[in-house]
């Protein structure tokens, strides 16, 4: 399966930027997310009316197509931990203020997790596969397996992405997370998986995974890699997000030091960072200079970003 | 490859177990009724957050109800399984709202008192659906679905395409819902909350009642059948979905994604239409959908269209969890060789004339097909077969 496509809007110039990769330096904690022109992408009565993960979303999906070449995706499927927590507490705040009279449901009508993936629909007219997941950290990578079922059972272009806002009164990440220093961060990563490789130049999704609730990521990133037909030496580079010393150390155990780099300080914290990664690896392997992925040209991505949960994807140059 | 059913687990206003459902749906009793705090119609679960937390003897952590109703609905469908590392087991749960309850509980304080509170992080979806799984034991494939009103439908696809695509053996699948002032405002605020018990499919129809719920179906294939020796009540004939892409919350004026999402439904079951029994329609009670999913059922059946009802007039719309609690009444209807009753059908639309079924009558029952539709133009139709 190929990634014919990438788009990531984040703190970070990433934007229409192919080449990002090698310019991307730590995040800076006082880093705004860098919001593109959306009138390029959106019309501007609807866009005054959407929160940052809904145009964020559109204007990546947009691009993405445009990248592709291609009219309408078989299937749409985001994963979003917090979906349109912006519009929830807008309406939540309307409860309040409205003490029991009458309330607008403008807010509320695009207050579902699926909003995001309904409106890049309605925008294209598009009447395939729809759909929406949000398991918290592991939200991107059950978006991409269901993408990857999507393309065996015989779709050719599917358009996936990873999608959350930063919204810190109604989810506090730090208490979730227990650590103070941590850099939440919005952003939105979107990619068109396809069947054929179409004469581009396009790198390779092999697998991705979903472990929630696990005791091991040793047992499971080892299971992952044999069931696939690859050991831990193959990979070039692991990109790594871990919250804490024992998945540190577990990770140290698999790979050699200089096979480590941890995303998440690039990346900041969300949810559904994987996403990011996936582009920040994609991105790294198109433009090969990176020393590690000269002999071993494949990345793993492994999200540990929650503890007991861990998400992994394989891609190939 | 066959997947079948071997397991439901169900709570709503119309009972606590599945039993208690199929009595409420063949005696024809409601669950919908006026709520003493809000004045509204709703379909309430006859259970406290307190006696189930004890029920369950949980320890006084903040649980939202959401995975309260989720776990007795569970734990009836997965009944004596066992996790064994050689079947590969998952659970996909889905809920609209996680765990909105305890969320706008917290924030509502926060706000007039000024007081944050870590544990408003229970509305992250998943954590309902992890708090099931830690109950069952199950660690691995633990997913949530959200795709609002769908999303219980949505779910067992799911599982079922994990089980095809040969990631898993089997699964419990299903949805869950409480009732929170936020749907309780935001469906009044669209203005279309009927004041009475709602009337699917009826000329003068005046909108919906909500209700709160949970349902799973545990769902094997053929090696885990052959290791669990469990018995198929009947089996997951096939799946779809499509959107309508019309509106963000109204259905499309000919029903083009809910007769996509039947087609797809009855391409994937491999059958004709005239092959299904009985259809388990979305049926809510709006002027909109109702009339919306008929037109679909005209373009879809033509001018043979199967006996149909919505349940919706027993348990009010549970969103999320609507399309398992639903996906429970097919299997029933199957197991009991029986159409379902819709409840408070007098005047057929006059843009159709369609009747839907009113009583609890028998039949020959081979193929089911239930509909569940949501905001956001998603649409999706399940078909159950007769094992």
């Amino acid at each position: 399966m190929y990634i014919s496509a990438a788009s990531t809007i984040s703190h970070h110039p990433t934007f229409r930027n192919k080449g990002f990769s090698s310019q991307l330096r730590e995040l800076d904690p006082a880093s705004e997310l860098i919001r593109p022109d959306y009138s390029d992408y959106i019309p501007a009565m609807e866009r005054r009316r959407m929160s940052d993960v809904q145009k964020m979303s559109i204007a990546c999906s947009l691009d993405c197509m445009q990248q592709a070449g291609i009219g309408q995706p078989d299937a749409i499927i985001v994963g979003t931990s917090m979906g349109c927590c912006v519009n929830i507490r807008s309406f939540l705040d309307k409860i309040l203020s409205a003490n029991g009279g009458p309330l607008s449901p403008t807010s509320f009508i695009v207050s579902t997790h699926n909003t995001v993936a309904g409106q890049i629909a309605l925008l294209l007219k598009n009447h395939g596969y729809n759909m929406t997941h949000t398991q918290n950290s592991l939200s991107f990578e059950q978006a991409l397996m269901d993408a990857m079922l999507g393309i065996k059972e015989g779709f050719q272009h599917v358009l996936v992405g990873g999608a959350d806002e930063e919204e810190q009164s109604l989810y506090n990440m730090r208490a979730k997370l227990n650590i103070e220093q941590l850099h939440p961060v919005s952003g939105a990563s979107f990619f068109i998986l396809s069947g054929d490789h179409g004469g581009s130049e396009g790198v390779n999704l092999l697998d991705a995974g979903s472990y929630g609730l696990i005791d091991s990521i040793t047992d499971c990133t080892e299971h992952f890699l044999l069931s696939g037909g690859q050991s831990a030496k193959d990979i070039g580079l692991v990109l790594y997000a871990v919250n804490d010393k024992k998945g540190m150390a577990e990770l140290n155990s698999i790979f050699r030091r200089e096979q480590l780099f941890d995303y998440q300080i690039v990346a900041g914290t969300s949810f559904t960072n994987s996403a990011f990664a996936m582009h920040y690896g994609i991105d790294m392997l198109l433009d090969g200079s990176n020393p590690g992925l000269r002999e071993h040209k494949k990345i793993l991505i492994c999200n540990n970003v929650i503890p007991e949960n861990l998400g992994l994807i394989l891609l190939a140059a | 490859m066959k997947i079948f059913v071997t397991g439901i687990g169900i709570v709503t206003a119309i009972g606590l177990d599945a039993e208690e459902n199929l009595n409420s749906l063949g005696s024809l009793t409601t669950g919908i009724s006026r709520s003493n705090s809000s004045g509204l119609m709703l379909g309430e679960v006859k259970l406290s957050n307190e006696e189930l937390m004890n029920k369950f003897q949980l320890p006084a952590e903040d649980y939202s109800r959401t995975s309260l109703l989720g776990l007795l609905a569970a734990t009836e469908a997965w009944a004596n399984n066992k996790i064994d590392k050689i079947i590969r087991t998952g659970i996909i749960s889905s809920t609209s709202v996680g765990g909105m309850d305890r969320t706008e509980k917290y924030y509502f304080d926060a706000r007039k008192n000024g007081i944050a509170n870590s544990s408003l992080m229970t509305h992250c979806n998943g954590r309902t659906t992890e708090r099931i799984a830690a109950r069952l034991g199950i660690s691995g494939y633990i997913g949530t679905v959200s795709t609002a009103c769908s999303s219980g439908a949505n779910a067992i696809m799911q599982g079922a395409r994990l089980m095809e695509g040969n990631k898993l053996d089997r699964v419990i699948a299903g949805g869950s819902e409480p009732l929170a002032d936020f749907d309780i405002k935001g469906f009044s605020s669209l203005g279309i909350y009927d004041n009475a018990i709602c009337k699917p499919f009826d000329d003068n129809r005046m909108g919906l009642n909500l209700g709160e719920g949970a349902a799973f179906l545990v769902l094997e294939n053929e090696y885990s059948i052959s290791i669990s020796n469990n018995k198929p009540i009947c089996m997951l004939a096939g799946w779809g979905n499509a959107t309508d892409a019309f509106h963000q919350t109204a259905s499309s004026p000919d029903g083009k994604g809910a007769a996509l999402a039947m087609t797809n439904a009855m391409v994937k079951s491999g059958i004709t239409v005239d092959k299904i029994d009985y259809v388990n329609a979305h049926g809510t009670g709006t002027g909109n959908n109702d009339l919306s999913e008929s037109m679909a059922f005209k373009s879809v059946f033509g001018n043979n269209l199967p006996a149909f009802s919505s349940t919706k007039g027993f348990t009010g719309h549970t969103l999320a969890a609507a399309g398992a609690i639903e996906a429970v009444y097919c299997v029933q209807a199957i197991q009991k060789q029986t159409v379902l009753p819709n409840l408070n059908f007098t005047t057929p639309m006059k843009e159709t004339g369609m009747k839907p079924a009113t009583g609890f009558q028998r039949a020959n029952i081979e193929f089911v097909l239930s509909n569940s539709f949501g905001f956001g133009g998603n649409c999706t139709s399940l078909i159950f077969q007769k094992a």
